[in-house]
């Protein structure tokens, strides 16, 4: 290719894939392989653009416009769970302009952005060109998306043998459910993640956010690069069927043979057990409330475990009462377990007055497993770890100045992974893209923008 | 084997962290030989047992995280042992292992001192990665979501609650997701540089780009997140998503956009149940005024909730999906079992266990790809199993030398 990529050199520099996907399991996918070189380029309706750009008020540009007030658009909200993609009509603002959601400028960082019609037919032949001459694509919409636009896994390996084609869905593209719909709350509801997460006896806990859109993405960035490989050693393309549910189902395999083998449910009055651990039964095993409180009034915690016993008499010790060690109801660790509701409130005693960071760093000084319940904010400023492997780079952005964004931490002696970019602007590659790499003249691609198919 | 992974021979350094990552090795085809202590993985003794009898060759969780692996039984604090592993890693592919930074060096098993196998792939997946000022801090898996900001998102609206991780080795999980990242693209350079590499993986870097829009929302606005009961966190209080059905159970009632043919079919379920209320009035056919409603107001999320109210479980998600509406039942994991949908999709696989004289299915993994075939092949080991086999066979020991190491407690 004798084009000058925007992407910096890496491992899988000369893979180019393209990425149907939104929201955010999808994204994430993608996103990994811009750690590595990979071309990744981001389709974006023409006249529309990925909610996820506006997921936010304020932007990070300004506080105007919010998009549902936008003149002429009808159903675009700012608020991206409003936004469905076939419902969604709504025009573009009217210059190029990037009002980007913090959570977009972070998932999509290295990505190329083109904006593409594919309800014209003649943005489907674009498609379809670009099917040919990239190795990968990743979408995330219903199954029955691409075989609308006549793209079936037939047609997709037809255009381009070597291809690898990866769905990403809740539920997968057969069976029963191939319809059904999922975002990352569903498919941790559904899988038995959920249920997994709480107190005994409240509601489900869950997670507080779309961890199978985070895990999930990762799983699914893990698959794209498995495929990548499979098909360079034998030069085949083929199809993913990549279901989250079935990949959170096997995060929870022990439960799942638990429940085969000894009939244990995990939906059971004492399950699950807060922050408690049962495999194994080891107490103390818990978050406990320390001085202070963040920002929006929560308490502030420290997580605290001993999965030995010198590392038991070591608490005590620091907690000032090495008698306890030697009590009958905490002298082994089956005591401690038979009676940890009063070990926790010894331990929960103790910390109540302290500070959280001072209770980590002298279990730690002692041996004693202990973790500070940190909070975003915790990380970015106070987390020393952090800091000192680079895991909050800082990248310019031609509108937004210089912004901090999360690094990937996969670090490689020969072939290093980075983060090289910010998130794309609307449309921002599509004179590379359609230019460089499909060889358009400046003239046919002004009159693909007058017939609005990019 | 056929598989992504065919072909390649992993000596895995037992540990909790990093088993799952060899576990995916092998069911996408590695042969990958485990190096455990004379005790046993530690991964063989947290449980759940067979019929809850402390046994390491009966631990459910090793079961479930060691599909398809050798066991080769050695004591590393011996220098022959030593020499076994090194001649193993001559010869092998991948190196995975999970001992505290500096503690391989010592032995002489570090990257540099084995890299003489040029094509070696040597990953190392620690709580903190190699360097840095915690480096040495003792961790487990539920400590590093406490540390890592999983926790801080999760638990309940009651600000006085204690925040909450989720039951599972989900943090180590994590970190298996990115040293299989590593793994897997130095394997696809290796193919045309012939040269393998170091990988070094913290799980505490993993978990903290972690959680979603915590991070961003952080730092670009300043924003602290609340916690709220079984929904994200957000940073401002929002209504419940988490609804409970007239069964017992709850549904994840995720809030999406309600077209009109959508609203429509929503409406006649909220008829037939007697919960529609204001609904009908004509203000909230239109779409905008509506989703505005839905967001800020409580009148549709009211008759949300009360619809939930009078539906079982099931029934609420089946008819929620077949509207378009992506809501979902929280489940129990071992009711996936009973789910046509999973058998359809042919999810589990038999794997014999003579232990107790009969097959448990297991869950495929993530992926349906036959050109891929990540599955798992075959029972975890027992302990030791292999020890003989591999020492023979790989490193052409004598039963002699065998009888020898064995009696001198180096291998088992």
């Amino acid at each position: 290719m004798n084009a000058q990529s925007p992407v910096r050199p890496g491992v899988l520099t000369g893979v180019r894939v393209l990425d149907f996907s939104w929201k955010t399991v999808g994204p994430w996918a993608p996103r990994l392989l811009t750690h590595y070189g990979a071309e990744v380029i981001h389709v974006e309706r023409a006249g529309g653009y990925d909610d996820h750009r506006y997921n936010a008020t304020p932007s990070i540009v300004s506080d105007e416009p919010k998009v549902a007030a936008l003149p002429g658009t009808k159903k675009v909200y700012s608020d991206p769970q409003f936004n469905t993609l076939r419902e969604e009509k709504a025009e573009a603002p009217g210059q190029k302009k990037l009002y980007a959601a913090p959570y977009f400028n972070t998932l999509h960082h290295g990505k190329l952005a083109i904006s593409l019609n594919t309800r014209n037919p003649e943005g489907l032949k674009i498609v379809e060109r670009l099917i040919g001459m990239c190795d990968a694509l990743v979408e995330n919409f219903s199954a029955e998306v691409l075989p609308n636009w006549g793209l079936t896994w037939e047609r997709i390996h037809e255009l381009n043998p070597r291809l690898v084609y990866m769905s990403l869905s809740g539920f997968g593209h057969t069976g029963d459910w191939k319809g059904y719909r999922s975002f990352g709350p569903t498919a941790a509801a559904q899988s038995g993640l959920s249920l997994a997460s709480g107190l005994p006896g409240k509601p489900p806990a869950g997670w507080g956010f779309s961890y199978l859109d985070v895990m999930g993405g990762w799983m699914g960035g893990l698959a794209l690069m498995q495929g990548l490989l499979q098909a360079k050693k034998t030069g085949k393309g083929f199809y993913i069927d990549y279901a989250v549910t079935e990949g959170a189902m096997s995060m929870l395999g022990t439960y799942m043979l638990d429940y085969q083998v000894n009939g244990r449910r995990t939906r059971r009055p004492d399950f699950p057990p807060g922050n408690r651990s049962i495999f194994p039964a080891i107490a103390p095993h818990n978050t406990y409330r320390c001085a202070g409180n963040d920002r929006n009034g929560q308490y502030w915690w420290v997580f605290i475990a001993c999965e030995t016993q010198p590392q038991f008499e070591s608490l005590c010790t620091l907690m000032g009462q090495p008698g306890l060690a030697l009590d009958p109801k905490f002298a082994t660790n089956e005591a401690r377990v038979a009676n940890q509701d009063e070990l926790d409130s010894i331990v929960g005693r103790w910390t109540r007055a302290r500070r959280r960071y001072d209770i980590m760093r002298q279990c730690q000084a002692a041996g004693i497993i202990s973790a500070v319940v940190q909070s975003a904010e915790d990380r970015v400023e106070y987390d020393s770890q952090l800091q000192h492997r680079e895991m909050h780079p800082i990248i310019n952005h031609p509108e937004l100045g210089d912004c901090a964004y999360e690094g990937y931490p996969v670090k490689m002696s020969r072939t290093p992974a980075f983060v090289h970019g910010r998130a794309p602007m609307l449309g921002e590659h599509n004179s590379y893209v359609y230019g460089e790499l499909l060889g358009m003249s400046a003239a046919e691609i002004a009159g693909l923008r007058e017939r609005e198919v990019i | 084997m056929s598989g992504v992974y065919a072909d390649l021979t992993v000596v895995e350094l037992a540990d909790r962290r990093n088993q799952w990552a060899g576990k995916l090795l092998a069911d996408g085809g590695a042969r990958v030989i485990q190096i455990e202590p004379i005790a046993g993985s530690p991964g063989r003794w947290c449980g759940p047992f067979v019929k809850d009898n402390t046994d390491p060759d009966r631990c459910l969780d090793y079961w479930w995280n060691n599909t398809g692996k050798e066991s080769v039984a050695l004591d590393l604090k011996r220098k022959p042992a030593q020499d076994l592993l090194r001649k193993l890693l001559a010869h092998a592919d991948v190196f995975l292992e999970s001992t505290r930074p500096g503690t391989l060096a010592k032995l002489g098993l570090d990257y540099d001192a084995v890299a003489t196998n040029r094509a070696l792939i040597y990953a190392s997946l620690t709580d903190f990665g190699q360097d840095g000022p915690w480096r040495d801090y003792q961790m487990n898996s539920a400590a590093h979501l406490a540390l890592g900001g999983q926790m801080s998102s999760s638990g309940y609206s009651d600000p006085k609650v204690t925040p909450i991780g989720g039951q599972g080795h989900h943090a180590w999980q994590m970190g298996c997701a990115f040293v299989l990242h590593g793994i897997t693209v130095a394997l696809f350079d290796r193919m045309t540089s012939g040269e393998g590499q170091y990988i070094d993986v913290s799980i505490h870097d993993a978990c903290a780009i972690g959680t979603e829009a915590a991070v961003p929302q952080w730092m670009y606005y300043g924003q602290t997140m609340y916690r709220q009961t079984g929904m994200h966190a957000n940073p401002r209080r929002q209504p419940p998503l988490q609804l409970p059905t007239a069964d017992g159970k709850y549904m994840i009632a995720v809030m999406q956009n309600f077209g009109p043919r959508v609203w429509e079919r929503l409406i006649k379920w909220m008829d037939e149940k007697g919960v529609t209320g204001e609904l009908h009035d004509a203000k909230y056919q239109d779409e905008a005024f509506r989703m505005s409603e839905y967001r800020t107001g409580t009148v549709i999320r009211d008759a949300i909730a009360r619809l939930i109210a009078a539906s079982n479980g099931e029934e609420c998600f089946h008819r929620a999906q077949s509207y378009g509406i992506s809501w979902g039942l929280v489940h129990a994991a071992e009711e996936n079992y009973a789910i046509p949908h999973y058998q359809q999709r042919n999810y589990w696989r038999s794997i014999e266990h003579p232990e107790i004289d009969r097959a448990i299915p297991y869950p495929r993994g993530p992926v349906a790809c036959d050109a891929l075939q990540i599955e798992p092949r075959g029972r975890a080991p027992r302990l030791g199993e292999h020890t003989k086999q591999v020492l023979q066979q790989d490193l052409g020991l004598s039963d002699q030398d065998i009888a020898s190491l064995t009696e001198s407690g180096a291998i088992r």
